[in-house]
């Protein structure tokens, strides 16, 4: 296993997913989730929603790249959590881009704290999203 | 009876046990956008961290098929998530996954919900612990 060093304040690389149905199909088969709210506009217009959503999941296991990504070995994530704000609005054609982007906001004990920022359009897609990452 | 507070600490029968693979490692990463990554790949591969959904939400089955607490999963929304792992899930991990009830506020037809689910191997080894707040509207307010 290489060395990971963090200083706090520091900014690890984003990226932007363009998020389309067929990922959201996907990810339904991959995770075992086919609440139907993720791929059919009748159950999302049954419950008010302006289209099919994203699975909270899928926003926050992508948005977890941005630690890994950075410290290579995905073993060294102790914890993460997440709060679904806002859900991801994929509409069939296109889909939606969210950016993602997260920063050291603590070193302590050979841990690294990571703030982890999901956007979508203007909006804040994740809450309070953080991991927890071993160090060293 | 709804789920009320009298519920807290009520815990159900482990899941069948589920054998990690290669492939489903694979499909899961490429769901992720993340088929590249080395550590998914390979002869020995490890499963990306929220790959723990697969079993934690499988175990989510037997507190919705509860009689006595009438949830509907259609009536649920997921609040927030949180994972705590010991190590990464592996190929040919064999896993279970048990679900306790730890929290229940109730507020007239919306109740509050946070439950916990234990992923530890056949042998015994703990892998990984999945929290999740769920906010669960009954079908007729009370």
């Amino acid at each position: 296993m290489t060395t990971l060093e963090a200083t706090e304040g520091q900014a690890l690389p984003g990226f932007t997913r363009t998020v389309t149905r067929a990922d959201l199909v996907r990810y339904a088969g991959a995770s075992g989730d086919f609440n139907p709210i993720h791929w059919s506009d009748a159950a999302a217009a049954s419950l008010g929603l302006p289209d099919v959503i994203a699975h909270g999941m899928l926003t926050m296991g992508t948005a977890l790249r941005v630690v890994t990504d950075w410290a290579g070995d995905p073993g060294r994530v102790l914890s993460y959590s997440v709060r679904f704000t806002k859900p991801v609005v994929v509409p069939a054609d296109g889909g939606a881009d969210v950016r993602f982007a997260g920063t050291v906001t603590k070193v302590a004990d050979g841990v690294a704290t990571v703030a982890i920022e999901a956007v979508c359009g203007d909006t804040k897609v994740l809450g309070a999203a953080v991991a927890e990452v071993l160090l060293g | 009876m709804p789920i009320s507070e009298d519920h807290v600490g009520r815990t159900y029968p482990a899941t069948a046990s589920y054998q990690v693979s290669r492939a489903k490692i694979a499909e899961f990463a490429a769901a992720l956008g993340d088929a590249t990554c080395p550590a998914y790949g390979g002869d020995d591969p490890v499963a990306p961290p929220t790959f723990a959904v697969v079993l934690s939400s499988a175990a989510w089955d037997a507190m919705f098929a509860d009689p006595e607490l009438g949830l509907s999963l259609s009536r649920t929304v997921h609040v927030d998530q949180r994972f705590a792992w010991r190590r990464p899930l592996r190929a040919g991990d064999e896993v279970t996954a048990t679900l306790t009830i730890e929290k229940v506020r109730a507020r007239g037809a919306t109740s509050i919900i946070t439950i916990a689910v234990d992923l530890a191997t056949t042998a015994g080894e703990p892998l990984c612990t999945a929290t999740s707040t769920l906010m669960h509207t009954a079908q007729e307010a009370a």
